[in-house]
């Protein structure tokens, strides 16, 4: 028998079976995530030494099934058909058996030894659900052992037979029994497939033959590197018709049929079940939290409470950053000569670096609050109670967490997105999540409303809230009639019984998430805002010539830097829509940060240094300046709403879903802006609005 | 629950066969009917999802609530909850049942 050092173990389940606390009980604090090659899929693995053996432990996306349609399926299968690890771990929900099996089944025709880890046998039990294990290990032909994840029981007895599994050499020729009219097809498949021996040993045929029986666009790819792939490819659409024909369904349809009567067949002889074997605490939960009434606003109390504790507490934390922070640079200060090297220390590096750390509080606190609700099994019920009214826009339930963390901050709402399954759904509620006003875009509504809509500003600041809410409404319904338009996909989601999470599990989602930032984000964030601290700097300007013509220095150094350059070139872009040159530089500082709009204008019009005269003598210069108007603040208010947001939101755009669509949004939303800005502020100017 | 069932065995089988002949969708039924599958009528990957979770011939299921505006749906099939909504389920073909059982298949469902 031959001695491995190594075992590669893959783990597999159905999403909501406690796999990844049979993983976290398997490997310890062992760990380490990454992402699957080219997608944002995450992937984890683990290592665990047991019994003289290295294991390491893959844990797979959860899944209910094996098909193309879904990017975490195919990783899933793909990952088996690929690494082929020398053994696959199936956890299986002992209080949801039918519906893992029906995974367990397709798992097994990969051709991969397998060992099944009936988990959550206690709550099972406590529902009136006996499971024979010793039975139904015999009827599926792989061992069972019966675990309990969250305590950590059964753990050992798993390793023993994952090594058990890996010394026999030729895995158990067990497969499901389709019926006789799809097994002759089947098999004559098959033996097509097998006759390029390199190419069957790379792909299970009978798995193969299978999936092209279910129509599968990824297998039918997978088969170009086949020598008789025209032969088998006529074979199959003849199988396929004859199927059809056969069952008057369609063929796809009539595989997971098969394989669910056969899962019937196994329960029916190793499951015991006492009637009303459902949860009866998540059916009282519900009764309340899924009343059709009560439903909708104690979810709408439930996000509002999220919202206050991120962004109130967030911003707590932030404030002792920020003094943390302001200690350093005057021990800085006070250790370097004034010149460029401190200038790129205390404005670029330090100035930056708060920059990326004053988002990691909100980011722990949302991703606490999130994983809470998603692994105690609210989240999905919140999708279902927002649905109806998310998709009449092309959004899905889910869709609503990210954009309403939109009023607080783009770059936690864009990372909530993750709870989003399907891509396209992703990618529709990323790109529209800007257009929610957060809060440093509102410090600039507020800040030229106050200066030009004196009493009303609440009025103004709160209609370009709303069109921020109708623009992102109104630009998923276009996204997800073009660029993304695409088949309908399923709103099939599985509510599953609500379950205490674990400390561990939380901890591990805020520890991850908050890496993930730091390492994706926050070094695009850093090294944007050093250039955009040499945009403001250089080249500088010779000393004797700046602080003529009654303009002070810094004013005039800034209009003589790139950044200042840059707002001149771009000026006859914006004077269609009434701005000059000031306000095309702070259009451009406005990508470090949306704040930086008001603190450029400052330094553009400063008038006096000190912090306190400082708003009301900009206030003064702003009213006095001939390009500015009411209407002209209210164009700027607008345009500041649709631009793209800040570096930190593009930097967690690109990490979150590629620079392709980074690049789309910038465009998408410059246009936007440009087109409704234009349109308000000529109509504006004919109609004579505030001038 | 228990005071429907003595209710309704006498009459289980009678009734049974009358409703075998009537088959509607699942969107029209009301909350807390139950019904058996007889054919999902979708394709590709709507078909093939609802089938991947258990919505096949003959499984028994039970309509436990709807959301605010009657879309989505919730229901109970194979001893676990899921929603869909409602033009998913208007593609599934149903036999309503009004006996009371656990929702699991019967063996007479099957093929």
């Amino acid at each position: 028998m031959k001695e491995k050092c190594v075992i590669r173990v893959a783990l597999a389940g159905n999403p909501n079976t406690g796999k990844t606390t049979v993983f976290n009980a398997l490997t310890g604090a062992r760990q380490k995530t990454g992402n699957y090659a080219g997608v944002t899929v995450e992937k984890r693995e683990g290592k665990r030494s047991y019994g003289g053996v290295e294991f390491t432990i893959c844990d797979l996306p959860g899944t209910y099934s094996l098909t193309a349609y879904s990017l975490d399926e195919v990783i899933a299968r793909d990952f088996i058909l690929e690494e082929k690890p020398d053994v696959i771990i199936d956890v299986l929900d002992a209080t949801n058996i039918e519906r893992n099996l029906y995974l367990f089944l397709q798992l097994q025709e990969l051709g991969i030894p397998m060992v099944g880890a009936l988990n959550i046998v206690d709550q099972a039990e406590a529902m009136g659900i006996k499971i024979d294990s010793r039975k139904l290990s015999t009827l599926l032909g792989v061992p069972l052992t019966r675990t309990v994840g969250t305590k950590g029981i059964g753990t050992d007895e798993l390793l023993d037979a994952v090594i058990a599994a890996s010394q026999k050499l030729i895995p158990p020729d067990r497969h499901i029994f389709y019926g006789s009219e799809l097994e002759s097809e089947i098999e004559q498949l098959t033996r097509e497939i097998s006759t390029d021996r390199e190419f069957s040993a790379k792909y299970a045929p009978r798995w193969l033959a299978i999936k092209l029986l279910e129509k599968d666009a990824n297998a039918q790819e997978k088969l170009i590197g086949c020598r008789n792939r025209e032969l088998i490819e006529k074979k199959a659409s003849a199988s396929i018709r004859a199927i059809e024909t056969h069952f008057g369904r369609d063929a796809e349809i009539v595989v997971s049929e098969q394989r669910y009567a056969y899962v019937h067949g196994i329960i029916a002889e190793s499951v015991m079940r006492s009637s009303g074997n459902f949860s009866a605490t998540s059916e009282w939960i519900d009764r309340i939290l899924m009343n059709r009434i009560l439903g909708l606003p104690l979810f709408l109390l439930t996000m509002w409470c999220i919202f206050q504790v991120t962004f109130k507490f967030g911003r707590y934390a932030t404030n002792l950053l920020n003094i943390a922070f302001a200690f350093v640079t005057t021990l800085v200060s006070a250790a370097i000569p004034a010149g460029i090297i401190h200038s790129l220390l205390i404005d670029g590096i330090i100035g930056g670096l708060s920059g990326v750390l004053s988002f990691v509080p909100q980011i722990a606190i949302l991703f606490l609050c999130i994983s809470f609700l998603e692994d105690t099994g609210y989240m999905a019920r919140a999708a279902f109670i927002m649905d109806k009214f998310l998709h009449l826009f092309g959004l899905h339930g889910q869709s609503f967490m990210p954009l309403m963390l939109g009023f607080g901050c783009s770059v936690p709402a864009i990372m909530a997105s993750r709870t989003l399954k399907n891509p396209r759904d992703r990618i529709i509620t990323i790109l529209v999540t800007p257009f929610m006003t957060c809060g440093a875009k509102l410090v600039v509504l507020v800040f030229l409303a106050g200066i030009f809509f004196g009493k009303n500003e609440g009025t103004y600041v709160m209609i370009i809230y709303l069109i921020g809410v109708v623009l992102a409404f109104l630009s998923s319904l276009l996204l997800s009639k073009t660029v993304l338009r695409g088949e309908l996909t399923p709103f099939v989601m599985e509510l599953p019984p609500y379950r205490l999470p674990t400390a561990r599990g939380i901890a591990w989602h805020v520890v991850d998430k908050t890496g993930r930032y730091l390492k994706k984000a926050g070094t695009v964030l850093l090294a944007a805002s050093i250039l955009i601290w040499a945009m403001v700097s250089f080249p500088k300007l010779p000393y004797e010539a700046a602080g003529i013509n009654g303009h002070s220095r810094t004013q005039d150094e800034l209009a003589y830097s790139v950044a200042g350059r840059l707002g001149k070139a771009i000026e006859p872009f914006v004077k269609p829509l009434g701005f000059d040159w000031k306000i095309g530089i702070s259009a451009v500082t406005g990508f470090a940060a949306k704040e930086a709009v008001v603190s450029t204008l400052g330094v553009l019009y400063k008038v006096g240094s000190e912090e306190d005269q400082k708003t009301t003598s900009l206030k003064a210069a702003l009213l006095a300046d001939k390009t500015f108007n009411p209407l002209v603040a209210f164009v700027l208010m607008l345009f500041t709403l649709i631009v793209p947001p800040c570096i930190a939101a593009l930097s967690i755009i690109r990490a979150e879903i590629g620079w392709k669509w980074l690049g789309f949004a910038v465009i998408y939303m410059l246009s936007l802006a440009w087109v409704l800005c234009f349109a308000t502020y000529q109509v504006g100017r004919l109609a004579g609005w505030g001038i | 629950m228990v005071i429907v069932i003595i209710n309704e065995t006498v009459d289980l089988q009678v009734r049974h066969e009358e409703i075998m002949e009537t088959i509607v969708s699942l969107d029209m039924l009301k909350k807390g009917e139950r019904f058996r599958i007889n054919r999902v009528t979708h394709v590709r990957e709507i078909g093939k999802k609802l089938a991947d979770m258990g919505f096949t011939k003959g499984v028994e299921g039970l309509v436990v609530r709807f959301a605010l505006l009657h879309d989505p749906i919730e229901i109970r099939i194979l001893g676990y909850n899921v929603t869909i909504r409602r033009a998913e389920a208007a593609g599934i073909n149903v036999e309503k049942i009004s006996a009371v059982l656990p929702a699991v298949v019967t063996q007479k469902g099957k093929r």
